[in-house]
């Protein structure tokens, strides 16, 4: 437009005589339109493309599933300046709910206050807060919340904002809960397991001496015959109280029978997997590694999964314990396998310091314990779970160091 | 010795039991004989006389219901009391099962015991009788020959005497005579006895 005015103040002054000159200024200046015409084109494509990569951060704010917020950190109410849709969704709150408000004000009242000052201590030093803490949506619901913030700083370092995402880990905390579920069950059944077994052996050691004096009392009472009434009188009284303390024993008795084992159809390795899974954090404790190699063909066997689970830990627990003074690889190895068509064979192989061959003949009986503080009851159980499944408990030491405990166990008639 | 009482067997591991036991069956009037271990008992004589064994399950090596096996493959026929500190339902079901005739929890009480040997022994009488009569017939099989022993068998899976000469190759009349000398020596008087004969000797089954 500016070129087309000029031309006839041009066309005037050639007439004066400075044509060339004037001429020569106009295309100077023409030229430099040009050039400042290109950088604003190119400004304002620039522009455009910042633009479209502003969109497509934002598009990308917007579509993953982790909740982003960015705070004002120069406000003194550190008010929420973004959030993003799974910000809201995670949270409960509406958009409009949202910006201009405080942060913690979203939190709900049944945050634990501790980790609300410590995000706020971590944030005022201006430093990254990383934390697990349980969290409540508008409606009150629960939920784990993945949180981290980070602050964000201007060119001369002074904090700007605060950036943050939070990761709902609800499920992987459930799932987290269920095992430690899982393992107190365990702990607890093994707990009622051992009672059950002492009680039982104990019924068992003091019904053998009771036996014994009620047959020599009625023994005693029919050699008398109709001798000796005194005598007679005597007798009947211990065959009495022989009795009543028998009464004793059947009440204890009828007291453990209540724990009927199940039988249900089981996959014995997703049950080794299982425990493998419940007693990763003991081996990682004991610097343990436990390895399997569980055959994949084979067919399910019938049984209770918390006795069979009971008798794995204490087979893998009593290999930590063997292997705690060896220094060098701690390893368990789990094995399955076919032993014939009709029964399954689970090994659990140790490094440890095997078992003296003395000891092998006792190690399954009652109260026999090798361990300063053991009860000799874990194996004297297992091997009667294992029994009561119509499988055999047994071990061997290995040939080069340990020992390996294994058992069979019938495969399910359906499944032949 | 008085050969004609029953005796009664004691399996226990304790041997405070086995006395009492031993001693209370004595007062009784039986002949008692007591063990320890299940391989000393399996290791022991045992006479074709009216007996009884009280086992006790647990045992050490090789407990009561292994024994209670092998007693089935050596052919002892004694009828088994067993008797457990650990009475629990599964394992009485199982004791049964394998033919046991009571189960008893310890400790028991005297009648119980003898109940149970009163019925131990009525059913070793029968065990007794039909061993003798098994041994009989094998006795008399024993004088059959090879040609009235085939017949035998024919005549035991319930083929005629027709149908016999057929399959043999041989006139009727020679069958029926062949036939009439198994009855003889088999001391059968009817064809149902015959079969009855070969049912308990175990020869119908090939």
């Amino acid at each position: 437009m500016k070129k087309k005015t000029k031309k006839p103040i041009a066309k005037k002054i050639t007439r004066n005589g400075k044509r060339v000159l004037l001429e020569r200024l106009v295309q100077q200046q023409s030229d430099e339109l040009k050039v400042k015409n290109g950088q604003l084109r190119n400004g304002v494509e620039k522009q455009a493309r910042s633009e479209e990569q502003i969109h497509i951060r934002t598009k990308a704010m917007e579509s993953t599933a982790d909740g982003i917020f960015i705070i004002d950190a120069q406000n003194q109410d550190f008010p929420i300046i973004y959030t993003n849709q799974s910000f809201q969704k995670m949270t409960g709150f509406a958009k409009s709910e949202i910006l201009g408000r405080n942060y913690f004000l979203l939190y709900g009242v049944g945050v634990d206050p501790r980790i609300v000052s410590e995000i706020k201590h971590t944030m005022r030093k201006g430093k990254s807060f990383h934390g697990e803490m349980l969290n409540f949506q508008k409606s009150g619901k629960k939920y784990w919340n993945l949180l981290r913030i980070a602050p964000v700083r201007d060119s001369r370092g002074a904090i700007t904002h605060y950036v943050g995402i939070q990761t709902d880990v609800t499920l992987m905390r459930e799932k987290e809960i269920e095992i430690d579920e899982q393992r107190e069950e365990l702990l607890h059944v093994t707990r009622v397991g051992k009672l059950a077994e002492f009680v039982s052996s104990l019924a068992h050691e003091i019904s053998q001496p009771l036996t014994a004096i009620l047959s020599y009392a009625q023994a005693a009472q029919r050699m008398l015959s109709d001798r000796e009434p005194e005598l007679q009188k005597i007798l009947s009284y211990i065959i009495n109280d022989d009795q009543r303390a028998s009464e004793v024993i059947k009440r204890l008795r009828s007291l453990l029978k209540k724990s009927i084992p199940e039988s249900k159809p089981l996959n014995i390795n997703a049950l080794i997997n299982e425990v493998v899974e419940l007693i990763a954090t003991d081996a990682a404790v004991r610097k343990s590694v436990i390895k399997t190699e569980l055959d994949v063909n084979l067919p399910l066997v019938r049984g209770d999964r918390i006795q069979l689970q009971q008798v794995l830990l204490n087979l893998i627990s009593n290999s930590f314990d063997a292997m705690e003074n060896g220094q060098d690889s701690r390893e368990i190895l789990i094995r399955t396998m076919c032993k014939d068509a009709y029964t399954i064979m689970v090994a659990v192989k140790d490094s440890g310091c095997g078992i003296p061959a003395q000891n092998i003949p006792k190690l399954f009986t009652h109260f026999f314990t090798s361990k300063p503080d053991g009860l000799g009851m874990g194996l004297s159980i297992s091997r009667s779970i294992i029994e009561l499944h119509g499988g055999r408990l047994d071990v061997e030491n290995n040939s080069d160091s340990g020992a390996t405990f294994y058992f069979t166990i019938p495969v399910d008639i359906k499944d032949v | 010795m008085n050969s004609r009482g029953p005796v009664i067997y004691i399996v226990d591991d304790d041997v405070s039991v086995c006395r009492a036991l031993s001693l209370l069956l004595k007062s009784h009037g039986f002949k008692v004989q007591t063990f320890t271990r299940a391989a000393e008992f399996l290791a022991s004589k045992h006479p074709k006389v009216l007996s009884c064994l009280v086992l006790d399950i647990r045992l050490p090596n090789i407990n009561g219901f292994a024994l209670q096996e092998a007693m089935a493959k050596q052919g002892i026929f004694t009828p088994i009391i067993f008797i457990t500190g650990h009475g629990d339902i599964p394992m009485s079901v199982k004791a049964m099962k394998a033919g046991a005739i009571d189960f008893l929890p310890k400790p028991f009480t005297e009648k119980k015991l003898l109940n149970a040997i009163a019925q131990a022994i009525s059913k070793s009488k029968a065990q007794n009788k039909k061993q003798a009569e098994i041994t009989k017939i094998k006795r008399r099989i024993k004088t059959l020959s090879l040609r009235e022993l085939e017949v035998f068998r024919l005549v035991a899976k319930g083929m005629l005497s027709k149908q016999i000469a057929q399959k043999r190759g041989t006139v009727l009349q020679t069958i029926k005579v062949h036939r009439g000398r198994v009855m003889q020596k088999m001391q059968a008087k009817t064809v149902t006895e015959l079969i009855h004969f070969a049912q308990k000797a175990g020869i119908t089954s090939f």
